[in-house]
This record gives structure tokens, C-alpha cells and sequence, in this order.
């Protein structure tokens, strides 16, 4: 009968080899996630570019005053965080948090409001918890984002800046670099600092014609770009989550796998101390009878 | 054969068509607009309709549910936030596009 700490040992062996199925199973998910969320970041740039070529050419053409791009004095400032909806993906969600938090808190000790927006179930329970007042709150969003996704969020926060609920919208998220490294970084939204000044290749266009008007197209065109901006956060900050968790499940299979070296190490010594025991009491049963 | 010049219809989750064309027809705010080569340089809003492309190989349709349509350096391009390549001809892409501005939410 084996004992009870060798009974113990091959119970906690078990437990982490299960675990570590888990962990690796994760792993190799979020290694195929990282390779979607790259292709869409790929293929959302020509889009991203050709706005930006847009917007230049119609800027060049003299359209350039806008309510959306015009500064103004800041009262209550707009502070988006995006976060992922699931845990387990090491440092990515508390990283995020703590830039949005410390702009939050620069923002209040210097006498402006805020108006929280937050995008995943992580940063929405981290302020809740703290008692931090949510304007907005975006879910099942960055797993995998779509544009409608980007849509949704760009009218909410048109619709502030337009009611002059808020006067700046600063987005915190993080930025995809490689699959080794993602930054969590700030960037501002609105007012939109639309990509002014002639492209490197291409002199001013002359003599566009607009249909309809060049400020009804500059109407249009700027909450497609803030669109398209949005999109392109929610594209990097999916592809940050997917590489974050991948690394985290790498850590914990590895961990798991010398964990269960390490047991089964314990487990074996177990059973020797056992058979040496039971050889000895046998042994010395033996030498008893004998002298008998 | 009419000069060919260079289309891209974009949006912002892929490129949805992007080659030589001979003609391009659209539907802009102002109304339906044809593009052959040369065309000068303008910039319009698009509606919710059908865009054909004429090409060497026939005709495209597709459905698309608002943006914008550039024509500089005669490249046109289309930037629009949702479109549907229709393997059908003109009703088939009016349809989609219908669909689309349905599936919409939000006013354009």
C-alpha cells in the first residue's frame, strides 16, 4: 500500500498535468489568434493610408476649418481605456489600467473633470471596484473587433464632444510592436489632429472638384477617420491581448512541465523510502524469527 | 479598346477590389457618376447603391453602403465603410448594398 505523502505527491502530479493541459491549450489558441489579428491589422491599413490621403488632398484644397478639428478650452476631459474581456494574459490589462488611471488622476488634481469610457470587462471591474464613475462601457469587443465595433464606440464619443459633455478624448491602449514586445500608450482623439501638410511624393492637388461641397466632404470624411483610428487601436490593442496571453500560457506550461519534473523527483524518493522500509522490516523480521 | 486606369475599392477590414478598369460607374450623393480615364480630379460622397467596374474581363458589381470616391492622378479610389462583391450584375449589388445600410445601426 503506498503511503500517504506518495498518495499526496501523485495527486498534486496529476493536478498540474492537467493544468498544464490547459495552459498549452491556451497557448496554441492564442498563437492562431495572434496570426488572425495580424493579417486584419494588415488589412486594414490601405484603408487607414488612402483616409489619410484623403484628408490631405481635401485639406490642401482649403477645407480645413471643422468643429472636430478646432481645440477648445478643456472642462471635462474624455478618457477611453481599452482592456480585454479575459484574465490570464500576465501584465497586459494591469499595464493599460495604470497609464489610464495616472491620466485620470493628473486630470482631476488639475481641476478637470472626466468622463470615463472603458472597453473590456477587465477595466470596467478595476474603476468600478474603485468607485470611479463609468460614462460607457464597451464589451466583447477586442477578442475579435470589427469595424462596426469601431463605429459603435466613434458616435458615442462624437456625441459627447458635439453636446460638449466632454471637451478632449484621449484613448489608452496598447500598441502591438511584435509578438515579444506591445506598449501601452496614449493617443489623442479628438480634437482630431488630422494628417495636415502635403504627402512626400505628391504636390498639392489643383483644381478638385467636390461633390457635394468640400466642407460637407470634410463633414463626412472626419468621423470616418476617427472611425478608422478607433479601428486601428482595437485591431493593435486585440493583437497585443492574443500576444500577451500566449506569453503568459508559455510561462505557465513551462512552469507547469519543471513543476511536474520537480514532483515526480519527490514521488520517486517517496517510494524508494517505502521499499527500503518495507525490505528492512522484513529483514529485520526475519533475523527476529531466526534468533528465535 | 478605351484606356484602362487604375480602381481601388477599400474598406477598412480589407481591399475589396483593386486592378485596371476601363469604366467605373457609382453612385454618389448627387446622383449616379460614370469615370473614364482622364476624368479630372474630384472628390464625392457616395450613397448607398451599386458600383460596376468595367475590366478586361467583363464587368464587376458591387455593393457598397456609403464613403467616398477620389479620381486623382486618374487613380480612382473608393473608401467606403462597408461593400459587398456581388457575383450577380447591377440588381444583385443594389440588393447587397441594401442590405448593408439595413445591417447599419448607426446613421450614416
Amino acid at each position: 500500500m503506498a503511503s500517504a505523502e506518495l498518495r499526496l505527491i501523485r495527486r498534486r502530479i496529476r493536478s498540474v498535468e492537467s493544468t498544464m493541459k490547459i495552459t498549452r491549450a491556451m497557448e496554441l489558441i492564442s498563437t492562431a489568434r495572434i496570426g488572425k489579428a495580424q493579417s486584419r491589422l494588415v488589412a486594414a491599413r490601405p484603408y487607414a493610408q488612402k483616409l489619410d490621403e484623403v484628408i490631405r488632398n481635401v485639406a490642401a484644397a482649403g477645407g480645413t476649418a471643422h468643429p472636430l478639428l478646432a481645440k477648445r478650452d478643456v472642462e471635462t476631459a474624455g478618457i477611453v481605456v481599452v482592456s480585454s474581456d479575459r484574465g490570464l494574459a500576465g501584465g497586459y490589462n494591469h499595464s493599460v489600467i495604470r497609464i489610464g488611471e495616472e491620466a485620470v488622476r493628473t486630470h482631476l488634481h488639475e481641476g478637470r473633470r472626466v468622463n470615463l469610457y472603458v472597453v473590456g470587462k477587465k477595466a470596467q471591474s478595476y474603476f468600478a471596484y474603485r468607485k470611479q464613475a463609468i460614462e460607457h462601457a464597451w464589451l466583447n469587443v477586442t477578442d475579435l473587433p470589427v469595424y462596426a465595433d469601431a463605429r459603435m464606440i466613434a458616435n458615442v464619443l462624437l456625441n459627447d464632444y458635439a453636446d460638449e459633455n466632454v471637451d478632449s478624448v484621449e484613448i489608452f491602449t496598447t500598441q502591438y510592436i511584435s509578438a515579444l514586445t506591445q506598449n501601452p500608450i496614449r493617443r489623442a482623439l479628438l480634437p482630431i489632429e488630422a494628417p495636415m501638410g502635403e504627402s512626400d511624393d505628391a504636390p498639392a492637388p489643383v483644381g478638385y472638384s467636390f461633390e457635394p461641397s468640400p466642407e460637407e466632404i470634410l463633414d463626412r470624411l472626419l468621423p470616418r477617420y476617427l472611425e478608422g483610428s478607433i479601428y486601428g487601436v482595437l485591431l493593435d490593442a486585440s493583437a497585443s491581448e492574443h500576444a500577451a496571453r500566449r506569453r503568459a500560457m508559455k510561462a505557465a506550461t513551462e512552469n507547469a512541465d519543471e513543476l511536474t519534473r520537480i514532483l515526480i523527483r519527490g514521488a520517486n524518493q517517496a517510494r524508494q523510502t517505502e521499499i527500503t522500509t518495507e525490505i528492512s522490516e522484513i529483514v529485520g523480521g526475519a533475523a527476529a524469527l531466526g534468533d528465535g | 479598346m478605351a484606356k484602362p486606369f487604375h480602381v481601388d475599392i477599400v474598406t477598412p477590414e480589407a481591399v475589396i477590389w483593386s486592378g485596371e478598369a476601363t469604366m467605373v460607374t457609382a453612385r454618389t450623393m448627387d446622383g449616379d457618376m460614370g469615370i473614364l480615364a482622364d476624368h479630372e480630379p474630384t472628390m464625392a460622397a457616395l450613397a448607398t447603391g451599386a458600383v460596376q467596374v468595367h475590366h478586361e474581363d467583363g464587368v464587376t458589381s458591387v455593393g457598397v453602403h456609403g464613403g467616398f470616391l477620389q479620381i486623382y492622378r486618374n487613380e480612382v479610389t473608393l473608401l467606403t465603410d462597408w461593400a459587398t462583391l456581388t457575383d450577380g450584375g447591377l440588381e444583385e449589388a443594389r440588393q447587397a448594398a441594401a442590405t448593408l445600410r439595413e445591417e447599419d445601426s448607426t446613421p450614416a
